[in-house]
């Protein structure tokens, strides 16, 4: 299975996976926490690294049809939740990209802070 | 390669036919009519081209001692290799014929490319010959007054003219040439002093020397840049090579077939070859650490030796400067790096700060003694061997290190650049920015060039000084897994990849499209390092437990030649047939008896019966 190629979104709050503790996401990175999981409270966000991708499914929620993948961990592949692929309701449609990461599935840690560097 | 330096070379230069010295240019085409004994007939019907080709022909029979053959050239021609009175001075040179070469030099003043103060120096070199070769003759007087009157006078290079008047003083001929270096009187400095009187006039009056072939040397030059697979050491001079084709190297003379495999018990995640080439060190998933030493005249691998005091997958190795001394690094959670001594396997150091540390990734200085250790959780001490920190860098997540020189480190990270940080003025600087993840990154020994496994998005190399990118090599695939990529081959003109899909993909440094691609793994090529001094060994390893020896077929053929033995023996009825190859032996064996045949096969302890 090689050496798995972990990347790290950096951030003074991060949100780690609940099994293996590797970085997920942080906390800027954070757009809702009004959603609800299988295991209740979850999380939505803008950008979420180090998943694994299962196939598109079809799936009908409270707030319309939805074509999702569900996300796991890279590293240890416990499942996180889901990202949205799709929207067929136009109100919806903002969570498009977007990743659902469960509440029970995930920690949140202290990061670092990070000098800002503008090169350009 | 000679630079022509003549200013009005490109097409502006006449033939000198037309442009005599006594005569003022002829406009009519060609129609010169003094010195009718150089212009033949048949001037008018060859091209410029042609009788710059004939004039180089003409020279090179010269160059070679065919004299009668060079006038037949030139009678049949009717192209004078040289204007008369260059030729004229060059025979006076060669003939030592001082007094006549100063007539001469008056007549070609008009053609010196730099006017007055060339000739000046012209005559000076003359002089300077003709002084040299009075003092070698033992007439210190001559030579004196050559100094007073003639060199003096110049008003030349007065520095030169006491140095030569030093030599005054040598006792002898073997004195005077040990001081002076000059190769003494005859036709090699005679032969010197003319190249370098060359300069001063217009090629088309004097040609340059040995012109023919210092074109033929940039030919060569020109082909063994455009071959693909020039991976071998070639002589700069062209006697290594024909003339008569095309020079071209051809795949199988290109690392291209696996000479050797290479076991592990487990995924192998990196490997590297010691600077000196003589060791290769290969780590794996299940905690072990093999050093392997290199034979490079069988072209072979072996003795290998386990190392396995750290308790952690291996996942970056990286040799000391000083070929001795080996760091380990682990996946992620590691929190420390072991040093060990790779000639006696002994652990030199444990560089351990915090258990909640993550030390991934390090590099040596040059130095062989300092080094930086980073990781993914910000962790960035610069330290020395013996594990005491110097000092650290604050909030930076490493994703890969390198060292520039003693005092800078380059360090790629989280946000998809590389920047070099100096801990002697602990200022930081940017070098590059990629648009995605830095899996991995090297740079080659020039420290000029950097090659960045960049994810999802393949390999890039980038110029360290100007900044920029200069190419982005097609064909292999990564995402996934952390892929380590390398400079390596003649010059490290190339560069080579372990890939997802199996493969092992070399590019030239000149060519995005690749050059090889490497089949035999069966899993994901994590790593792929080259033999830094022997161009045509590549070693890579892979999650298929085997780490791979890739060279040009031919070094496979002598292993194998070397290695297989044939014996049979009969006896009885029975025929056996015992191969030998390496370590295993197969055993055949055929039985007649009694109109059946046996054949059995025997490899090592397990026995086949056919």
């Amino acid at each position: 299975m090689g050496r798995i190629f972990l990347q790290h979104i950096g951030g003074s709050r991060l949100f780690t996976c609940g099994n293996c503790n590797i970085a997920l996401t942080n906390r800027a990175e954070l757009i809702s926490t009004r959603f609800t999981g299988a295991t209740g409270r979850a999380f939505l966000f803008n950008k979420v690294v180090n998943l694994h991708y299962s196939e598109v499914q079809d799936r009908v929620m409270l707030t319309g049809r939805h074509m999702v993948r569900d996300v796991s961990c890279k590293s240890c592949n416990s499942k996180l939740g889901w990202i949205y692929e799709f929207a067929t309701e136009d109100n919806q449609r903002y969570k498009e990209g977007r990743v659902i990461l469960e509440r029970a599935l995930v920690h949140e840690v202290d990061g670092m802070d990070e000098p800002i560097v503008n090169d350009s | 390669m000679q630079a022509n330096g003549c200013s009005q070379h490109n097409g502006t230069t006449e033939p000198f036919e037309s442009h005599s010295l006594r005569n003022p240019p002829s406009t009519s085409n060609g129609e010169v009519t003094t010195n009718g004994n150089m212009v033949g007939q048949n001037n008018r019907n060859l091209s410029r081209t042609d009788q710059d080709i004939v004039r180089l022909i003409g020279q090179h029979l010269r160059g070679l001692g065919f004299n009668q053959t060079a006038e037949q050239l030139i009678a049949e021609s009717g192209c004078a290799l040289e204007h008369p009175t260059a030729a004229r001075f060059r025979a006076h040179v060669m003939e030592g014929e001082w007094e006549k070469t100063e007539e001469d030099l008056r007549e070609l003043e008009a053609l010196v490319k730099g006017g007055k103060g060339d000739v000046i120096k012209m005559k000076f070199l003359l002089l300077e010959q003709k002084y040299l070769e009075l003092l070698e003759d033992g007439i210190p007087l001559k030579a004196l007054e050559c100094l007073r009157h003639e060199l003096t006078p110049l008003k030349y290079n007065t520095e030169r003219v006491h140095v030569l008047s030093t030599y005054m003083m040598c006792s002898s001929a073997a004195e005077l040439r040990e001081s002076s270096h000059w190769e003494g009187k005859g036709a090699a400095s005679r032969q010197k002093l003319i190249e370098n009187l060359q300069e001063f006039l217009p090629p088309s009056i004097m040609l340059p020397p040995r012109r023919l072939f210092t074109l033929l040397s940039q030919a060569v030059e020109q082909q063994k840049e455009k071959c693909p697979y020039h991976n071998t050491q070639l002589d700069s001079d062209l006697s290594s090579i024909s003339l008569l084709m095309d020079h071209i190297c051809t795949k199988e003379q290109f690392p291209n077939v696996t000479t050797q495999v290479l076991d592990h018990q487990d995924e192998v995640w990196h490997c590297q070859f010691s600077p000196d080439g003589s060791r290769l060190a290969t780590g794996s998933k299940d905690n072990k650490l093999i050093i392997w030493e290199v034979d490079t005249l069988h072209f072979e691998v072996k003795n290998p030796r386990t190392l396995d005091e750290h308790k952690f997958g291996v996942g970056f190795v990286t040799w000391c400067p000083d070929n001795i001394h080996i760091l380990v690094c682990g996946p992620d959670e590691t929190n420390e790096v072991f040093i060990y001594n790779a000639v006696t396997g002994d652990v030199r150091q444990r560089i351990h700060q915090n258990t909640d540390d993550s030390l991934t990734y390090a590099a040596w200085m040059p130095d062989g003694r300092k080094l930086v250790v980073g990781g993914v959780r910000g962790q960035f001490y610069y330290c020395d061997i013996d594990g005491n920190v110097i000092d650290t860098w604050e909030g930076i997540r490493i994703q890969g290190l390198a060292a520039l020189d003693d005092k800078v480190a380059l360090a790629a990270d989280t946000h998809n650049r590389i920047r070099g940080y100096n801990f002697d003025t602990l200022q930081d600087f940017p070098i590059i920015q990629e648009d995605h993840p830095i899996m991995t990154f090297v740079i080659d020994d020039k420290k000029e060039l950097i090659l960045v496994n960049v994810a999802s998005q393949g390999c890039h190399l980038w110029d360290l000084k100007d900044k920029v990118l200069l190419r982005k090599f097609h064909g292999q695939t990564q995402a996934f897994f952390t892929i380590y990529s390398c400079f390596g081959g003649l010059n490290q003109d190339y560069v080579a990849s372990g890939s997802e899909d199996h493969k092992v993909f070399i590019w030239h440094k000149r060519r995005e499209t690749p050059v090889a691609v490497l089949e035999g793994h069966r899993m994901t090529v994590n790593c792929v390092h080259w033999n830094p001094t022997e161009p045509s060994m590549l070693a890579s390893a892979s999650d298929d437990a085997t780490v791979r020896i890739w060279g040009p077929k031919d070094k496979l053929e002598k292993r194998r030649k070397g290695r297989v033995t044939l014996c049979a023996k009969f006896n009885k009825g029975t025929v056996t047939l015992c191969a030998r190859f390496n370590k295993g032996t197969v055993t055949l064996c055929a039985k007649f008896n009694k109109g059946t045949v046996i054949l059995c096969a025997r490899f090592n302890k397990g026995t086949v019966i056919l």
